[in-house]
């Protein structure tokens, strides 16, 4: 397995994240709708809204898992933030940087996963809109491209919450 | 090319929106009411719409084809022979031999999916091509 890389920015992408104040907070129903949302659109059981803290993702909004946090080195959001597009992950299984993953290996059970990343007009991604499947799929070019206009609604939602608080 | 999207959800129709501009389908504007929509109907030309015809929790109405009346009457902005797909919860034989009457093009069930509407969207720029396509994947058509 290969632990989810830690950037060189990410002192200051962790303190752009702490500086919004949404960590530990309770659900919000304009989140959870967005992941319910998400979870009909692409028929998958789970969907998540992961923030990426120090040494955790904590799960904003949720569908189809109890937990509300697991360490972020096994966390796939934690390779999804470093880069700027869409991180697909069609066959965990035969992947080698998640085979033998304990989120691949035990329960959830990922096997398919796509994530956007979350970037704050800074540039740093704090986190992913997710989507994770039991069973291997991909995405075709319209899934692509709803999945980032969710992202980008989500986005809205966000920047809608730091001027609120 | 200019087309109507009416459908109260508004993360439905602001992601099918988003997601049309953003693969050079078109404009989708939005309306969230059967009076917004009206509104839209009598200010621009559309070349194309999806409509949700469902009434909701609205007492005695199951359906309203109001909105598909006018446009094919000639009554709003648009050409009277538009391609129109509608979304409804269940398809009954009496529906669909009114939607039948008024030329609907596509019909669409629940549970409405981005991508079905935007499949929809995108045959309104080539109608006869994928209306072939449509046939062969076996979609229901009024």
């Amino acid at each position: 397995m290969l632990p989810a890389p830690i950037p060189d920015y990410d002192k200051e992408r962790l303190a752009a994240l702490r500086e919004m104040l949404i960590l530990d907070t309770p659900p919000e129903q304009r989140f959870d709708k967005i992941v319910e949302f998400a979870a009909q659109e692409f028929d998958v059981p789970i969907a998540l809204i992961s923030l990426l803290d120090e040494n955790r993702q904590w799960f904003k909004a949720k569908v189809g898992v109890d937990v509300c946090e697991t360490t972020r080195d096994i966390s796939f959001c934690g390779h999804a933030i470093l880069q700027p597009d869409l991180f697909i992950i069609p066959d965990a299984r035969a992947d080698e940087r998640f085979a033998d993953n304990p989120l691949v290996t035990m329960p959830p059970h990922v096997v398919f996963y796509a994530g956007a990343p979350l970037p704050l007009p800074s540039g740093h991604a704090i986190g992913t809109l997710c989507l994770i499947d039991h069973k291997p799929r991909s995405l075709d070019a319209t899934e692509r491209a709803i999945l980032l206009s969710l992202r980008d609604l989500l986005l809205e939602e966000l920047a809608n919450r730091a001027e609120e608080i | 090319m200019n087309m109507l999207l009416v459908e109260e959800q508004p993360l439905l129709r602001k992601t099918v929106s988003m997601t049309a501009r953003s693969l050079g389908i078109g404009t989708v504007h939005e309306a969230a009411t059967v009076q917004a929509a009206e509104r839209m109907l009598l200010e621009r030309a559309f070349e194309g719409a999806v409509i949700s015809i469902d009434c909701g929790v609205q007492d005695g109405c199951h359906y309203n084809l109001e909105l598909l009346d006018k446009v094919r009457n000639g009554m709003s902005a648009s050409d009277a022979t538009i391609p129109i797909a509608v979304m409804v919860d269940q398809a009954t034989a009496d529906l669909m031999r009114e939607l039948r009457d008024r030329h609907v093009n596509r019909v669409i069930l629940k549970p409405f999916r981005a991508k079905i509407l935007l499949e929809a969207f995108e045959s309104f720029s080539a109608p006869a091509q994928k209306a072939s396509q449509r046939t062969e994947n076996g979609v229901t058509r009024a």
